[in-house]
């Protein structure tokens, strides 16, 4: 096994490797900062090039976009307030807040070091622990994951706010919002009017543009003052005092995001939003998470970069994919005749290993990428508002028109940035309905799936096998009680 | 400078005008295909696909001197990259990737915005795969009997992981206990992996997949095959859903490429003719291979009556199970 290893650290020192890992990188970051293309997309389109180059290049490719990615999707969060993604709503929360302060190299600076720190960490641990993660994950079904997402929706209610009922308000319109279009289970049309265009439900991406993104557009178009800049200073980068004061918060929601990698189809969004609100019980000024916290984009983003080492277990031990990216990434690895499966460490595993390290290369590689191009990107703050805004709207309309190419979006951005302003004027916060809109089909399909399997025997189902799943049922409103009583804010 | 910069720029594009309408001009004179054709997938990336789809497209532009654009387009259950297809001009260049349940059941069980046997021709059925009846190796059955015996003796007892309602892990499912009249407990799952862990982790009693995702646990002697479906035997000893008593063309995954009625003889026979040109490209058939995928290729007319053969079965199917 050990040799293995070995065997597979060496393969890896390649200078091809290194190369592709850097285009795939860089490729990865600009796909991922222009709101619209996922890495999802980049990946499966393009997944034929790794077909024609030998595993230990291709599959490193890939993962390079991949990794790349993620961090490109902080960008625009931190810089105008667009998060592409839900894994970067949490990052957007104190990153454009930072970037208003004229602290968005800080902002950029502090999420690629806790992104790199998380994925890194969490890569090394996977490759250490990966059977016995594989065990794990073996023990989390639909019951557990139903109750972990409600845990979650409570946690976010308790600690987004000090108004628990605008709160709720906005989580449960969220939740009622993602019942739009063709019930996932029984296929049944839930609040579509007739209409063919809401069978497929309401996308995310406009609502995600339209409450986050167009309200700050419409706050800086109502001031008025053309040559004003976003930020008036370029600002400074991030000194190392201020990285060892994040550390701890990092290295909590390293440990949080890699929990919760480890159960299938939680992903990042869950730990972000987790990693955030530890972050911000655990602070002694909690109410400064949300005006421009360093550690509150530190937070979010190691804890949604740890997630990625776990999920890649069930796909290399079982040959099952838990996403989407794992199952391209599955079909890479099938094409190079590598068959991910109980037997894949067996007959390959110096391959395998030498990809997984070629993964922790990836990350330290994109240390220096993303350090060198931090100040490229953080150039747009210093563009004159009236020519960075007109910009500003073009991608936001552009990337929601890209994303699906159905022009019933557009309409829907423009419905959701309206619904926005209205919601910032009356001092509600968008950010419990956007986690109540994504959390809430998984948590739904969850609970449809617990019911059937414990087929009218509830009470033998619960407390005979899945009392794990019972306990976080009955501690999640105590959990939710304390943290909401902890960080209420004096009135 | 400014109005320089505004003159050139006028040029340029009145340049770049003129080469585009030369170009559409010989373009018009040209045969099918002069652009690049688009395949819509109705559904999401990273699914079997996707993935055959990467491989077709990544090869058939050598036969077609033109690419193939992979479009992914899901929702509604595959209903919107379906319809947007069947609204799309029949002139060749908006092909559909579809597979045979989404194809011809989903007609009995959603109220579609299109009509799948007038609006749509199929092109080419580029593989198929049969499905297994699978068990953990720690399960008690053993035999495919063992397993209706067990239904029999407690209906309902016995939970079976699916990848979705109609989907085609359910489709065998249903057949299979309409057959043989026996009543399992379905719980879905959102796709076939998750369905397989499930299997694995002991919260399924039975689940099924197809040869090329459960080849690596069969090997390794993770899990048991009770049935496949279809009339011939492919593990030895492994009874088919003939011997089985399950009857009908169900179990049967067919990946098919479709396109828009109307679309003219001609182009038609090219597409044809390129994915029979596909069967002997030693790339496609090792990249074919090594996904676990067959090269069976069916043209046009001879899915044709397979469609409607299929049509038949699972309108009876969808009315026993819903009735």
């Amino acid at each position: 096994m050990f040799e293995m290893f070995l065997d597979g650290f060496a393969m890896a020192l390649r200078i091809d490797t290194f190369l592709v890992m850097i285009a795939g990188l860089f490729f990865g970051m600009l796909v991922g900062a222009l709101p619209g293309f996922t890495t999802l997309m980049a990946m499966a389109i393009l997944l034929p090039i790794s077909f024609f180059l030998e595993p230990i290049v291709g599959i490193p490719f890939l993962l390079g976009i991949y990794k790349g990615g993620i961090f490109g999707g902080s960008i625009p969060a931190i810089l105008v307030s667009m998060p592409g993604t839900g894994a970067a709503v949490a990052t957007s929360r104190d990153g454009y807040a930072l970037t208003k302060k004229g602290k968005s190299r800080k902002a950029l600076d502090i999420a690629l070091f806790s992104s790199v720190f998380g994925d890194t960490a969490s890569d090394i641990f996977t490759i250490l622990m990966i059977f016995p993660i594989a065990l794990l994950v073996m023990q989390f079904g639909p019951p557990e994951i139903f109750a972990v997402l409600l845990m979650s929706l409570i946690i976010i209610a308790a600690t987004s706010g000090s108004n628990l009922i605008k709160t709720v308000i906005m989580m449960l319109l969220g939740l009622w919002l993602a019942t739009v279009g063709t019930d996932p289970v029984g296929g049944v049309e839930r609040f579509t009017f007739g209409l063919f265009d809401l069978r497929s439900g309401i996308p995310l991406l406009p609502m995600l543009i339209g409450v986050f993104a167009i309200p700050e557009v419409a706050k800086v178009v109502m001031e008025n003052n053309m040559a004003r800049k976003l930020a008036n200073v370029l600002g400074e980068r991030l000194t190392f005092a201020e990285f060892r004061r994040c550390f701890k918060t990092i290295c909590r929601s390293t440990a949080i995001g890699t929990g919760i990698g480890t159960i299938p189809g939680l992903g990042q969004v869950v730990a972000a939003m987790m990693g955030y609100s530890a972050a911000k019980n655990a602070s002694p000024t909690p109410e400064k998470f949300g005006t421009g916290e360093l550690e509150g984009v530190a937070a979010a983003e190691a804890a949604n970069n740890a997630v990625n080492g776990p999920t890649m277990v069930p796909l290399l031990t079982l040959g099952i994919p838990g996403d989407n990216v794992t199952a391209i990434l599955l079909g890479a690895f099938v094409a190079q005749g590598l068959r991910p499966g109980p037997q894949l460490f067996e007959e390959q595993g110096t391959v395998v290993f030498a990809i997984l390290v070629a993964m922790v290369f990836a990350n330290l590689l994109f240390l220096v990428i993303g350090y060198l191009s931090i100040p490229i990107f953080s150039r747009i703050v210093s563009i004159k508002v009236s020519i960075l805004i007109p910009l500003v709207i073009m991608f936001a309309f552009a990337g929601t028109y890209v994303f699906r190419s159905d022009s019933i979006d557009l309409l829907m951005l423009v419905a959701f940035g309206i619904f926005g302003i209205i919601a910032k004027s009356a001092r509600f916060d968008v950010m419990p309905m956007v986690m109540g809109f994504i959390l809430g089909p998984p948590m739904e399909y969850a609970f449809a799936q617990t019911v059937a399997m414990a087929n009218n025997d509830y009470i033998g189902f619960f407390m005979g096998e899945r009392w794990g799943a019972m306990l976080v049922l009955i501690l999640s409103p105590l959990v939710g009680f304390y943290l909401w009583r902890r960080l209420r804010q004096p009135v | 400078m400014f109005i320089n910069t505004i003159q050139k720029t006028a040029k340029m594009l009145a340049v770049a005008g003129v080469a585009i309408s030369a170009t559409l001009g010989a373009a018009v004179a040209e045969e099918y295909p002069d652009k690049p054709i688009t395949l819509v997938i109705p559904f999401g990336a990273g699914g079997s696909h996707d993935l055959n789809a990467r491989v077709i497209t990544s090869i058939i532009p050598t036969y077609l001197n033109q690419a193939m654009i992979v479009r992914l387009t899901p929702g509604a259950g595959g209903q919107k990259g379906t319809s947007e297809v069947a609204n799309a001009e029949a002139d060749g260049y908006t092909l559909l990737f579809s597979h045979n349940y989404l194809d011809m059941l989903k007609q009995y069980t959603d109220d579609l915005p299109y009509d799948p046997m007038n609006d749509f021709i199929p092109v080419a059925r580029v593989n198929y795969a049969p499905i297994a009846v699978i068990v953990p190796a720690s399960s008690p059955f053993q035999t495919f009997e063992d397993m209706v015996a067990a239904a029999k003796a407690a209906p309902g007892s016995i939970s079976m992981a699916h990848s979705g309602n109609w989907g085609a892990l359910f489709v065998p499912a249903a057949q299979m206990m309409k057959s043989r009249d026996i009543d399992l407990n379905l719980v879905p799952y959102q796709g076939g992996g998750p369905a397989m862990q499930a299997l694995l982790a002991g919260d399924a009693d039975v689940s099924m997949g197809f040869p090329s995702v459960i080849g690596p646990l069969l090997d390794s002697g993770k899990i048991r095959v009770l049935a496949t479906s279809g009339p011939e035997r492919i593990y030895d000893g492994i009874p088919t859903f003939t011997e089985a008593g399950i009857e009908g063309d169900v179990g049967f995954m067919h990946r098919v490429v479709l396109a828009p009625a109307g679309t003219p003889d001609d182009v038609v026979k090219k597409l044809e003719a390129a994915f029979t040109a596909l069967q002997d490209d030693k790339t496609y058939t090792r990249l074919m291979g090594r996904l676990g995928e067959n090269t069976d290729l069916l043209l046009g007319e001879d899915y044709q009556a397979m469609r409607v053969q299929q049509s038949e079965n699972y309108k009876t199917l969808v009315d026993a199970i819903t009735k």
